[in-house]
């Protein structure tokens, strides 16, 4: 099959070369979509009540928040760093947002438009901290995040003095589990961020040169671009998704709790991985990391359904992890040669 | 080895038994043929000379030499028995080593470490004998006259030619029957590649053979037995050295393809004002307080010999301010100017094409396009939004203008040959339209096809008005690119040569004599 591909790849001009490369690429990435599938087909077999509209709206909202933080992973891994500190930002993006929504003096409308923009301020705040200081020290962006993220879970304790703040207007709770055709609006708002970051990594020179950063930010910065603004922004932009994921967290749980999102981060760069993103920056796509979550989440609850344990859940997760990892370095080969 | 009367008195006519036999070796990735019909062979105490343009299969071979790439058909045997190695490890157990082009070094491991890397001397409970080891990479080093370089400096500290020479000094550790040295020169300086052809005689004079792979001919003719030429994954001809010429060679690699006039000299030199002025300009590494001094005219092609370590990077990155420079004056157009990034000085119309194209120039595993319009993604694109095809177009033109050989747009910088990959660094600064262009190296692994593009396209450049600043450890190349050659030596300028008065002689002396002032202090 791929010999076959090649043989066109050779010969032809370049248009038949172009829709070569992209068959190939489509064949790469079809991987982790064809994967997906087969699990959805084997809960389905498998268990009663996997493909019921409840099951699926229910997986569709656990996987909302991870997809949405994984977002903004696949931007900084995509530039070869690391963000650690997600799980802590969101549970300090949350008090912060939580202190603001239950000021009685605000209208409805007032508080949560203002606890949007804390919570967005505050990711945005931090990540910019994670950007500016690995940029600017020229420090592994693994152990500026490791400092961010005791640094937000300590803030996020100090603000509340370790209490969990509740009791947020109805009608913000109402949001959080509403449906559209079946569909939770939590997970529309993730697939729209979702597109947006496809568009902004894809169609704009930001993007390309995300994608050249991760690759190659030596030559990047000798052709005169400032890796300082790109590292930062793709961290900040991690930030404010952050922040997002926190407003979401607090409709759907009603709660804000500075204890919240322990290990969220290795949930997100799980997802990143899985959707076949490199570790070492400059390959991959947040269509990828769209699936990997879903990957995660399907599993998640297929295999309860199926009656496995929890741990046994999570021991199956961090096997499909290391597959995922094992199966990109044979997609690479391919593309390679 | 069976021999009869006969056959010893054969031999005595015919060549030697070879060590290293291959017949008809093929090997195709995918739909891409690599080799296609390979047949070599090397008699003891022969250096033989592989030559062939990038892409002529000289890599993929080496590869199936030290069982890095299986073969899928022919007969390779070492010493009269079948050699399929599966490994490299298992290849120098059978004695035959390689020298690769790409650098094998561990970086943050001292000299001595490397050179010992596969066996490092260890005492009784398993402890490294530090001292042993140094004293013994101390005496490696001596022997291939390294003598500046401390054995337990990290790899890093060293420049490229250097870590060049480690490598060979580590191949040496083992005693090999087969000694494979892919283009070991190309980052060699003319003294340094002396000095490793007195270590190549040494191994001949020891009943060693070595396989030296080279761009330069000159090499080939000054050092090798015999030579074989390789086109396209095929052996074109083998040939005692005697009985072939420059010409043949060329013509062997190229086939039918026109052969360019590598020389037609005879440059104008429009001279209508100065683009560039250096006033003492000295950069971190720089140890001298006067600095640099020098003009580069507009329309003019200026060239910087010296020996590696002379400082002539160095100088071109403080230019550029990929590394920023100290003091002294910068004068652009005479107007004094300071660029704080390489952006600032790409703003001022400088290009900079870098010595290392993997590291520095191209990003690989990107698409031809991203990488030809990386440094003018602004002119491709509205509001930020990249217009792909304005980008294919403009891919598409450069690739015309520069004869670009590639499959198209979107494949990756990675799939090109080293001369169309170099096409490409260029296409990316020429997309700016720059008044400047730096170029450190320009042609280096560049192939003789490519090699005589560049010039011919170099030449074009100056004819428009450019000025061009050309760094090269090659004198021909100067000499039949440049208006004017300066001569560096411990970041300096020791000498400057005029065309007119081009020898390879005068420059050599000048570069020479600078390094002897120096040592002297």
């Amino acid at each position: 099959m791929m010999q076959a591909l090649d043989k066109t790849t050779l010969n032809a001009p370049t248009e038949a070369t172009v829709s070569g490369m992209s068959m190939k690429l489509l064949l790469r990435d079809a991987g982790i979509g064809i994967a997906l599938l087969l699990l959805i087909v084997f809960f389905s077999l498998s268990t009663e009540h996997f493909l019921t509209s409840n099951n699926i709206s229910n997986i569709l909202t656990q996987i909302t928040i991870n997809l949405i933080l994984a977002i903004g992973m696949t931007f900084v891994i995509l530039i070869g760093g690391i963000d650690l500190s997600v799980g802590s930002m969101l549970a300090f993006c949350a008090v912060v947002a939580g202190t603001v929504l239950t000021i009685p003096e605000l209208s409805v409308f007032q508080a949560v438009g203002l606890a949007t923009l804390a919570a967005i301020g505050t990711g945005v705040v931090c990540g910019f901290l994670n950007g500016w200081i690995s940029a600017f020290w020229g420090l592994p962006s693994f152990i500026v995040t490791l400092g961010m993220l005791n640094i937000a879970r300590g803030a996020a304790l100090q603000v509340t003095d370790a209490r969990t703040i509740y009791s947020f207007p109805p009608s913000f709770n109402a949001f959080g589990s509403q449906m559209v055709v079946g569909v939770p609006v939590v997970f529309l708002i993730a697939l729209v961020l979702v597109a947006v970051a496809w568009f902004v990594l894809s169609k704009t020179v930001f993007g390309r040169l995300l994608y050249g950063i991760g690759n190659n930010e030596e030559a990047v910065r000798l052709a005169g671009h400032s890796l300082m603004f790109y590292k930062v922004a793709a961290f900040t932009i991690a930030g404010a998704l952050v922040g997002i994921a926190a407003m979401i967290y607090m409709a759907r749980l009603n709660i804000a709790s500075p204890i919240i999102g322990i290990g969220f981060e290795l949930n997100a760069i799980a997802a990143v991985i899985i959707g076949g993103t490199s570790l070492n920056g400059g390959r991959g796509t947040v269509v990828g990391t769209l699936l990997g979550a879903c990957i995660i989440g399907v599993l998640a609850n297929g295999l309860i359904l199926f009656g496995l344990s929890d741990f046994m859940r999570q021991m199956i997760t961090g096997v499909v992890i290391i597959l995922a990892v094992i199966i990109d370095k044979y997609r690479e080969r391919i593309t390679a040669s | 080895m069976t021999h009869t009367d006969s056959g010893v008195a054969h031999q005595a006519i015919a060549p030697r038994l070879p060590i290293l036999d291959l017949h008809d070796v093929r090997k195709r990735f995918g739909g891409t043929v690599a080799l296609n019909g390979v047949t070599l062979s090397v008699a003891p105490g022969e250096v033989h000379g592989l030559i062939g343009e990038n892409g002529a299969g000289k890599s993929t071979l080496i590869k199936v030499l030290c069982g890095i790439v299986k073969p899928d058909s022919g007969a390779i045997s070492l010493a009269g028995e079948a050699y399929e190695p599966h490994t490299p490890r298992e290849a120098k157990a059978r004695g035959l080593q390689v020298v690769h082009q790409e650098f094998n070094l561990l970086p943050f491991l001292s000299v001595a470490e490397n050179i010992f890397i596969e066996h490092l001397p260890r005492n009784l409970f398993g402890v490294v004998r530090r001292n042993d080891m140094n004293a013994r990479a101390r005496a490696a080093l001596d022997a291939i006259g390294l003598k500046d370089i401390d054995v337990r400096w990290p790899v890093e500290r060293l420049g490229i030619a250097h870590r060049q020479l480690v490598e060979v000094a580590r191949a040496l550790m083992t005693d090999s029957r087969v000694l494979i040295l892919d283009e070991p020169t190309a980052t060699l300086t003319s003294r340094e590649t002396d000095r490793l052809f007195a270590i190549i005689n040494d191994l001949r004079s020891r009943g060693v053979s070595v396989i030296f792979v080279s761009h330069h001919l000159d090499e080939i003719f000054r050092i090798c037995d015999r030579v074989t030429v390789l086109r396209n994954g095929e052996t074109v001809f083998s040939r005692r050295i005697g009985e072939t010429s420059h010409d043949e060679l060329v013509r062997g690699m190229v086939g039918q393809q026109l052969q360019r006039e590598m020389a037609s000299g005879a440059i104008s030199s429009a001279g209508e004002g100065t683009a560039l002025s250096l006033v003492n300009f000295r950069h971190a590494q720089s140890p001298h307080a006067e600095g640099i001094s020098l003009d580069l005219h507009k329309g003019e092609i200026l060239g910087i010999a010296g020996l590696v370590g002379s400082g002539r990077t160095e100088l071109l990155r403080a230019i550029f301010a990929a590394e920023q420079p100290l003091s002294g004056t910068l004068l652009r157009d005479g107007k004094p100017a300071t660029f704080r990034s390489p952006r600032e000085a790409i703003q001022a119309g400088i290009g900079f094409v870098t010595e290392d194209r993997k590291e520095e120039g191209l990003i690989l595993a990107m698409p031809i396009a991203a990488n030809v319009t990386l440094a003018s993604l602004s002119s491709i694109s509205r509001v930020g939004l990249l217009d792909r095809k304005m980008e294919n177009t403009m891919t598409q033109q450069f690739g015309a203008d520069l004869k670009l050989k590639y499959g198209g747009p979107s494949r990756h910088a990675a799939t090109l040959s080293g001369g169309n990959q170099q096409k490409v660094v260029l296409a990316k600064w020429l997309a700016r339209n720059p008044q400047i262009l730096l170029l450190d190296e320009p042609t280096r692994g560049v192939d003789v096809g490519a090699k005589a593009e560049i010039y011919a396209l170099i030449r074009r450049l100056a004819e428009k008005g450019l000025a061009l600043l050309v760094v090269s450890s090659e004198l021909p190349e100067l000499m039949t690119l440049c208006d004017r050659i300066m001569v560096m030596s411990q970041h300096r300028i020791v000498g400057e040569v005029a065309r007119a008065d081009f020898s390879e002689e005068k420059i050599l002396t000048y570069a020479y004599h600078g390094e002897r002032r120096q040592t002297g202090h």
